[in-house]
């Protein structure tokens, strides 16, 4: 009799672990490049976004990428033309005094949009780099912007916004 | 109303309160992915525009919590952070053919945002090494098909409740 239910419990362990075991590969399964080949690193642009210091929020579109880097204490937007792999200036863009949050480029490179706080509230603002000009977009109803995705034809902003004690999401076209 | 007209995407329950977070918006505007707080769980929802119906997502559900997502230019292509394991990792999913891209990353970096170019061809992925953040880009080219504008928009089914 022991022999038996000694039998039915190690069959009943083995179950358990070989169901397991296939969870556990499953789940590996699922993530685990269904695609084939491997992604490329681009390495001579990640040897150049490594010398100008720290970088995060990235914004890729088209042939641009946005980040905010980080060097000397200092936040400020950065665009480089990922294809011609060379820094782009975005003249009255950045500010000194200004710490940028978050930033969208669109697919052309002319529209960037940046939330940013400055004299201690925070604001988005819509920046045209042909015309090297800064323009702010109110919240309305009010409230205090953080993410920003800019839609690649540069039409329209989808914005994290906290409003009311929650975070929404506002569309605002622009124009 | 000024020069910006705005609208506020709607709620996807019947309550209406709901956090949304890290929006995300394809290239042609057809689609808005953002991350919902429900039930404790951080979730990428994918809705088409302007009605905000709902679209499935294959892969991601029981890899929570998602963060980040990137949307390309019909919106074919969706990359997001997952959760595998103890491990927070990078996936892409083509909604047109149900496939899955799991993009590797240097050993002991954790990925922290991304962004996916709208063309499908290159993705950005910001990663925290030694407390220090930087950006890190890598080329499709040769693993995804263009998703261009005028491309067809893959509508997909509705999301299960």
């Amino acid at each position: 009799m022991h022999r038996i239910i000694h039998r039915i419990s190690r069959s009943r362990r083995i179950s358990h672990k070989l169901g397991l075991a296939v969870a556990i590969a499953a789940s590996a399964g699922l993530l685990s490049g269904c695609m084939g080949a491997m992604p490329t690193p681009m390495a001579a642009l990640n040897r150049q976004l490594a010398m100008v210091g720290t970088n995060r929020a990235p914004s890729l579109s088209g042939r641009w990428l946005a980040v905010i880097t980080g060097r000397g204490g200092r936040d400020q937007v950065l665009l480089l033309d990922v294809a011609g792999n060379a820094h782009v200036p975005v003249p009255g863009l950045n500010r000194g005094d200004a710490q940028p949050i978050s930033v969208g480029v669109d697919a052309s490179g002319e529209r960037l949009a940046l939330v940013r706080q400055l004299e201690g509230r925070t604001e988005l603002v819509l920046y045209r780099r042909s015309l090297m000009s800064l323009q702010p977009i109110p919240m309305e109803p009010a409230g205090v912007p953080h993410q920003l995705a800019m839609r690649a034809d540069g039409k329209e902003l989808a914005v994290q916004i906290s409003r009311d004690g929650l975070w929404q999401i506002d569309l605002i076209a622009l124009p | 109303m000024g020069l910006f007209s705005r609208r506020s995407v709607g709620p996807l329950g019947p309550l209406g309160a709901e956090d949304r977070q890290d929006p995300a918006i394809s290239g042609n505007g057809r689609f808005l992915a953002s991350v919902l707080e429900q039930g404790g769980k951080a979730m990428v929802v994918l809705q088409g525009q302007p009605g905000g119906q709902t679209v499935a997502l294959r892969h991601l559900r029981g890899h929570e919590p998602h963060s980040s997502p990137s949307l390309s230019w019909n919106g074919r292509y969706i990359a997001a952070l997952v959760q595998q394991g103890p491990e927070r990792v990078a996936i892409l999913e083509d909604r047109a053919t149900g496939k899955l891209l799991r993009l590797p990353l240097p050993n002991g970096s954790q990925p922290a945002r991304l962004s996916l170019a709208p063309d499908g061809q290159r993705i950005a992925i910001e990663v925290t090494e030694g407390g220090q953040s930087r950006v890190q880009l890598f080329d499709l080219t040769g693993q995804l098909e263009p998703d261009l504008p005028g491309g067809l928009a893959v509508q997909g089914g509705p999301s299960a409740p």
